[in-house]
């Protein structure tokens, strides 16, 4: 199954907050994915399709030269934003 | 379950603070004199911030003061407070008027503290909350967001 990784600073309040966000939006638009959150230092190493995290983490991801998409948000529990951002790579997949 | 209230012992409204990380030790600071951190709990906090940029500003207005769990947390707990001055992080364009710090044990326990929040940021209360002055009316505001 797909699986999607939400990052952040710690791992475990805004990526679980955005991990929420990110399944009530897979929930709509019909996607079934295995999501999970974690810490930015621990995510280079986690082997995900997908990766989701802040805007703010943008320059840091791109130090660590990652295979699978990456997607950056301004907000992270904004569901039309999560959308916007995550069809695309998700029709790029085949999985939409 | 009992976390996820907000009490007279967990929120404090128009809180005077003089930047960010002045906002961060006064929201942490509730969740020491509940028993919920360490006092190592804040600088670590500040120190995230310093290093990851600001990752606990969540959505416009609102921020979420938290860092892993073997950095001075010793239970689940949140508190809210809300700012006289708004402060802003690096980086970001609105200032942060309301804050709920939470301590988490490990990934899952505080589960039903970010629901809570997850809750009140998507249905657009920020603004609204930044203006209340007291308890009663926080906990009306939020009635629907809490089991």
């Amino acid at each position: 199954m797909l699986k999607i990784l939400v990052v952040c600073g710690a791992g475990l309040g805004s990526s679980f907050a955005c991990q929420m966000s990110v399944e009530s939006v897979l929930q709509d638009i019909g996607v079934k994915a295995d999501l999970d959150h974690s810490d930015i230092s621990s995510a280079a190493g986690t082997r995900a399709d997908i990766i989701i995290s802040g805007k703010n983490f943008e320059s840091q991801f791109q130090r660590y030269d990652l295979p699978m998409d990456l997607i950056f948000l301004e907000r992270l529990v904004d569901k039309a934003e999560i959308e916007e951002k995550l069809v695309p790579v998700l029709k790029a997949k085949g999985a939409l | 379950m009992k976390e996820i209230y907000f009490t007279e012992e967990n929120v404090a409204f128009n809180v005077e603070a003089r930047d960010w990380e002045d906002a961060i030790y006064k929201g942490v600071a509730l969740l020491k004199k509940n028993g919920c951190v360490n006092e190592h709990y804040a600088t670590a906090v500040v120190n995230n911030v310093n290093e990851f940029g600001p990752y606990i500003v969540l959505s416009p207005g609102i921020a979420i003061p938290h860092t892993r769990p073997e950095n001075g947390a010793l239970k689940v707990g949140m508190s809210l407070i809300t700012l006289k001055t708004p402060v802003f992080f690096k980086d970001t364009q609105e200032p942060v008027k309301v804050m709920i710090s939470f301590s988490a044990t490990d990934s899952e326990k505080h589960l039903n503290i970010i629901k809570v929040i997850v809750k009140i940021v998507e249905k657009g209360l920020i603004d609204q909350i930044s203006q209340i002055n007291s308890l009663a009316d926080l906990n009306y505001l939020i009635r629907e967001e809490q089991p």
